[in-house]
């Protein structure tokens, strides 16, 4: 899993079928102090992360397969939720 | 999924059986830099290594596509083929905005 910033999203209008109506986040990988880190992902979302939020992303592609509902899919990364505080009492 | 541009074909005349027939584009993965300028191709290479990527979708040279890497790559054929990256979008559009502290 790894933490990541929300920094924009795509539009794909050919696509694998299974990626229909998902939408697709693109998101930076970061360190504890926010910097980024590596190259930009896209992932699914289905938690509705907005622009520049602190997302937790995972690779678990059983898992994302899972929830896009089809086991011939080809998806890798979703977005496992949104970080509200990194520590207790220490919004971001 | 992963940002790149096509920047060429690969064809196979000898290949295993259950890939034969199959088409294959040469992808240089956008960098941080790359993404900055949508869907415009990038002059020249990014400095990560370009991969031969298996496509079904009809992805052409100049196209910004999105690829999955891995395991992934190979779950959406009955039996599993011996691929590692697969086109899994072409890419329309891309609205990114970096964040600035």
């Amino acid at each position: 899993m790894l933490l990541a910033r929300v920094e924009g999203n795509v539009v794909a209008t050919r696509k694998h079928p299974s990626l229909e109506g998902w939408r697709l986040v693109l998101c930076q990988p970061i360190s504890n102090a926010g910097e980024p880190e590596g190259v930009p992902l896209v992932a699914i979302d289905c938690q509705g992360a907005g622009l520049h939020q602190r997302v937790v992303l995972s690779s678990d592609g059983a898992a994302a397969r899972a929830r896009v509902g089809d086991p011939h899919s080809p998806v890798r990364w979703l977005v496992l939720g949104v970080v509200d505080e990194k520590e207790p009492g220490v919004p971001v | 999924m992963k940002l790149g541009t096509v920047i060429g074909r690969v064809t196979l005349s000898v290949t295993t059986a259950k890939l034969e027939g199959a088409r294959w584009l040469i992808v240089s993965p956008f960098t941080r830099e790359h993404y900055q300028r949508g869907t415009e191709t990038p002059p020249g290479l990014s400095d990560a290594p370009s991969l031969v990527v298996y496509d079904n979708l009809g992805g052409d040279v100049g196209q910004t596509i999105g690829y999955v890497e891995g395991r992934e790559a190979a779950q959406p054929f009955a039996t599993p083929p011996p691929i590692d990256a697969i086109n899994a979008a072409l890419v329309d559009d891309i609205f990114y905005h970096p964040f600035n502290k």
